[in-house]
């Protein structure tokens, strides 16, 4: 298995307790990258307000594309649609999609998300963040990092972001819950989540570190001996119920000639 | 009931407000397509155009991305200090305001009856000619101070006041009496400028009086803000409303509604009466403070608990901390308070509260002014002898003529007292959402003979005009560089200039063209002696010896810095003054005193509004990217409340008050005091030429009662109590 805190991937760090939910990055995102009124690749997700008047608080969280080390929906698709950079990206070739939504089912995260309204001509099903390469390739910042006016949003290389999350977790150690979420969930993403609330109330999966891409990779490469295997015992089967079969047969036969002589 | 949009409820979202209409009309038009057209973007230098945002009035730098003639992203410009690189949700989707479905795309002459929204389409010359001869009309036959000019803060504000001056009216009506008057007038009186630097750099204690900049944006100072909680900072909060910065803070205070003021003078007390108070920094350079001490005596925390709901033990510790913290401590004097007809004196009080324990020069500072812009050459304004219509300064003595009370512009034209109106001149501005008691706006309309506005969109005010002239947008123009009496626009030693970054749409015109063609057509050309807008602003840039075409790269000029103490104030003591003689001469309480605010009688809730971080005031409804991720209007109320009065979150319910009714979607959640209610203003449009703004949420101007503060001249907005039943 990689180290996964060596990964050597560039990377987003979100501070829920930075976030203020004025959605500057998904107004950002949207003009960026050319989003449809009707659609968008980052969402709010938190449970918002908590508690009762007048004790009360407060979690929201920026949400995209956690772009995982180890990605599902890469595994997931039957036409190779996903591809991922070797500096992190996960990215989406609506030209070779087929619609199938595989991935949507594999991401544990919930993240590629379907255009029900275009048909099969017309392609592009499927969206979601890009990590704005068009941007991140010439030195800029993703468009929601940039623009973000609290620094909840940072952009990076993932082992410096790491560094940076553990070490504000040091200096306030009431203030966070004591993970970095993504450091190790899935086998690692390149999307980093400090919070000061449990992180299932941000909406996250509580997922192990081995990435679901592996279990259901190593199940996947027993499928061949498996068949072959199972081939081979069916096979001995088949032969065995057609010898048996034959053997009956020929017994049969062997009694019907005998008996007459028995009869007689 | 929270507030944010959960992915379902996004997707939700898009069938409600989209479903109806088709999704063609909402595809951003072109915007970034050209980007997509060339691959990816390109980010040399040249790629980028810096000019100054206008989503609001904090004036961020920006850098406009275009690209085959269209904007397709703006940026943050990083050399601005109001934006550091970085951009609000309102200044991401500016561009969305140039490229409004809605433009207005050349000059407009009313074909129907006002309100009707029927236009006919007119050339330049046939819609200046118009205006000009209208207002010529009105001059001749009732005196130019029947002719009424009202406006919103902005860059070519000058140049409108030059028009009015030159005209020779008096009546001038700003959005300053129903935003800040209460906290500007206040810092006015006490430190002689309007509104001092605020420094988070060396924060240690900060109190927010129902400044929520976690939503009520200001770029720079929000990303302040944040980073000091994110370091340390002890943040107190006062506000009925559990807000997204209430969030952030260390203790949020549910504070009565009206009480601010009790508040403060408690931390007075606490502070003189301990003697934690910056005894050295009071002698050296203050004036009054014997009159405050002994003033305050009687306003113990035990009396403050029982007005504010705070428990007395709370504000005196509070106000240790404060005095401890000191002077690395701040009372932010907020943009205004949860406003009431003693919020000036709240904003004193706060005034004070700083002085005494030496916060000045730590986190409080002059306003940075630069100096040396020049302007083009104009003759002396025409003597005026007509009062004002909104009594300044002859009812409103401290209310500066630049401000105004627009509130009560509105009524002496309903009541023509002390004289009728009958033309008004609107620019940038949208009076029939934004001052109180809509029905009476309206019928001072219809006093007038002549409405002429200058927009970009139709909104409700231009749905009422005679004549509309299109303005470029801020993206398609020029403004001034603007320093004098505004601090906003020359940030530190800068003045940033905001330059077109793209070609107008249709026939949209700068400000400072129109402006000039109507000085010219009204034989006041020498008002206005410049070419072109390059021509003005060169004409300022003269002195200090650069051309606009210098500035045109780098987006701002570097003004000769003028060192002044920061120990002098221009004051008539030339020292903070803690008590002001001149307030005392008016008749008005010098040192600030507790004065009980009417409250609501029961089954009545405060009125409460406060803004949201996707929209400003009343311009940015229809912008459709703000309108994509913005939460949908509604009235809050307390969970508890709802319940007792079995009302359900999504009921539709009436409120009303003394001067009208509107219904409104309740939201019901616990993110408020039980006796208020909350709604963001802004909604409730009545133009139907704001195709995505209209029919969305209704409008507390229709509501709201109008209130005078005889001092400041500020609007008491939360000064209106209403009942709410299910509809």
């Amino acid at each position: 298995m990689t180290d996964i805190q060596n990964i050597k991937h560039k990377a987003f760090l979100f501070d829920a307790t930075r976030c203020i939910d004025c959605r500057a990055c998904m107004i950002a995102c949207s003009v960026e990258n050319n989003i449809p009124v009707d659609k968008t690749r980052i969402w709010v997700a938190g449970v918002g307000l908590m508690g009762e008047y007048p004790n009360l608080g407060r979690v929201s969280m920026v949400y995209h594309c956690m772009h995982c080390n180890e990605p599902d929906c890469l595994s997931a698709c039957p036409v190779g649609a996903y591809s991922q950079r070797p500096d992190g990206p996960v990215l989406y070739d609506h030209n070779k999609c087929i619609g199938c939504r595989y991935c949507m089912n594999a991401c544990p995260f919930g993240v590629p998300h379907f255009d029900f309204n275009k048909g099969l001509l017309q392609g592009a099903f499927i969206d979601k963040c890009t990590m704005c390469p068009q941007r991140i390739d010439i030195g800029l910042e993703p468009a929601c990092v940039a623009t973000c006016p609290t620094d909840a949003l940072m952009f990076g290389e993932r082992t410096d972001l790491l560094t940076e999350a553990h070490s504000r977790i040091t200096a306030y150690p009431t203030r966070y819950i004591n993970h970095v979420y993504g450091e190790t969930e899935n086998g690692g993403t390149s999307y980093l989540i400090l919070s000061h609330v449990p992180f299932a109330e941000l909406g996250l999966p509580n997922l192990g570190s081995t990435p679901v891409r592996d279990i259901s990779e190593a199940a996947m490469a027993l499928t061949i001996p498996f068949a072959l295997a199972w081939g081979a015992v069916l096979t001995g089967v088949t032969v065995g119920v057609h010898q048996f079969n034959k053997r009956k047969e020929q017994l049969a036969e062997a009694e019907a000639k005998a008996k007459p002589e028995e009869t007689k | 009931m929270t507030n944010t949009i959960s992915r379902r409820d996004f997707l939700k979202l898009g069938g409600v407000a989209f479903g109806a209409l088709a999704i063609e009309q909402f595809i951003p038009p072109l915007v970034a397509q050209a980007a997509r057209e060339a691959g990816y973007l390109d980010a040399s230098d040249s790629g980028y155009i810096p000019s100054m945002c206008e989503m609001c009035v904090w004036r961020c730098g920006l850098l406009a991305k275009v690209q085959n003639g269209r904007v397709v992203k703006l940026e943050g410009n990083p050399d601005h200090p109001h934006s550091k690189g970085k951009l609000c949700p309102r200044g991401q989707a500016g561009l969305m305001n140039t490229y409004d479905p809605d433009r207005v795309l050349s000059p407009l002459i009313r074909v129907g009856n006002r309100g009707e929204g029927q236009f006919r389409k007119a050339s330049w010359d046939e819609a200046l000619d118009m205006v000009a001869q209208n207002m010529l009309n009105i001059k001749t036959k009732y005196g130019p101070e029947a002719m009424v000019f009202s406006s919103t803060h902005n860059l070519s504000q000058p140049l409108f006041e030059n028009l009015l001056q030159a005209f020779g009216s008096p009546n001038y009506g700003t959005q300053r009496s129903l935003c800040f008057n209460a906290m500007t007038v206040a810092n006015l009186m006490t430190f002689g400028m309007e509104e001092p630097e605020r420094d988070y750099s060396q924060l240690k204690y900060l109190i927010l009086t129902g400044r929520n900049l976690a939503e009520a944006i200001s770029n720079s100072e929000t990303g302040d803000l944040v980073h000091a909680v994110d370091r340390g900072v002890k943040l107190i909060y006062l506000d009925p409303r559990f807000t997204k910065t209430a969030a952030k803070a260390t203790e949020w205070l549910p504070i009565r509604p009206g009480t601010d003021l009790a508040f403060h003078l408690a931390m007075l007390n606490v502070i003189i009466g301990e003697n934690l108070y910056n005894q050295s920094f009071v002698a050296q350079y203050t004036v009054g403070f014997d009159e405050v001490s002994s003033a305050v005596q009687q306003y113990t925390p035990e009396w403050a608990a029982g007005i504010t709901e705070i428990p007395a033990d709370t504000i005196r510790r509070i106000a240790r901390e404060f005095a401890a913290a000191a002077p690395y401590a701040l009372a932010h004097n907020n943009w205004r308070t949860s406003n009431f007809v003693n919020s000036f004196q709240t904003e004193r009080a706060i005034t004070i509260l700083n002085a005494i324990v030496g916060n000045w020069g730590t986190t409080m500072f002059p306003a940075g002014s630069g100096t040396g812009l020049g302007a083009p050459k104009q003759p002396a304004f025409p003597r005026v002898s007509a009062l004002r219509l909104d009594g300044v300064p002859w009812k409103y003595p401290f209310v500066p003529l630049q401000y105004g009370v627009i509130q009560e512009l509105r009524d002496a034209i309903v009541a023509e007292n002390p004289y009728a109106a009958h033309g008004w001149f609107i620019t940038r501005q949208n009076p029939v959402m934004s001052i109180p008691d809509r029905k009476k706006t309206l019928t001072a309309f219809a006093k007038m003979d002549f409405i002429v506005t200058i927009d970009i969109l139709l909104n409700d005010t231009t749905w009422f005009s005679d004549v509309v002239l299109p303005e470029a947008s801020y993206l398609e123009r020029y403004d001034p560089l603007s320093l004098v009496g505004d601090p906003l626009s020359a940030v530190g030693s800068r003045a940033f200039v905001r330059q077109p970054v793209i070609e107008p749409q249709g026939e949209g015109k700068s400000s400072m063209w129109i402006y000039k063609q109507l000085g010219d057509r009204l034989g006041l050309s020498d008002f206005f002696q410049y070419k072109d807008e390059e021509d003005y602003i060169n004409q300022q840039l003269a002195p200090l010896g650069v051309s606009l075409d210098a500035v045109r790269k780098q987006g701002y000029v570097d003004l000769p810095v003028s060192n002044t103490d920061i120990h002098k104030w221009t004051t008539s003591s030339g020292k903070i003054e803690l008590k002001s003689d001149s307030l005392d001469k008016a008749g008005f309480d010098g040192v600030p005193k507790w004065e009980e605010p009417p409250a609501p009688k029961s089954g009545q809730f405060y009125l409460l509004t406060g803004k949201g971080a996707r929209q400003t005031q009343f311009g940015t409804q229809n912008n459709q990217l703000l309108h994509k991720y913005d939460d949908e209007p509604g009235l809050w109320m307390n969970t508890k409340v709802a319940a007792t009065q079995g009302l359900n979150n999504g009921d539709m319910v009436q409120v009303a008050s003394a001067v009208g009714q509107i219904y409104v979607k309740l939201i019901v959640t616990q993110a408020i005091r039980p006796d208020c209610v909350y709604m963001q203003p802004g909604f409730g449009h009545l133009s139907m030429g704001l195709t995505t703004a209209y029919g969305l949420g209704s409008s507390d101007s229709d509501v709201r009662v109008t209130y005078t503060d005889p001092i400041s001249g500020g609007q008491a907005l939360s000064q209106t109590f209403v009942t709410v039943q299910k509809a």
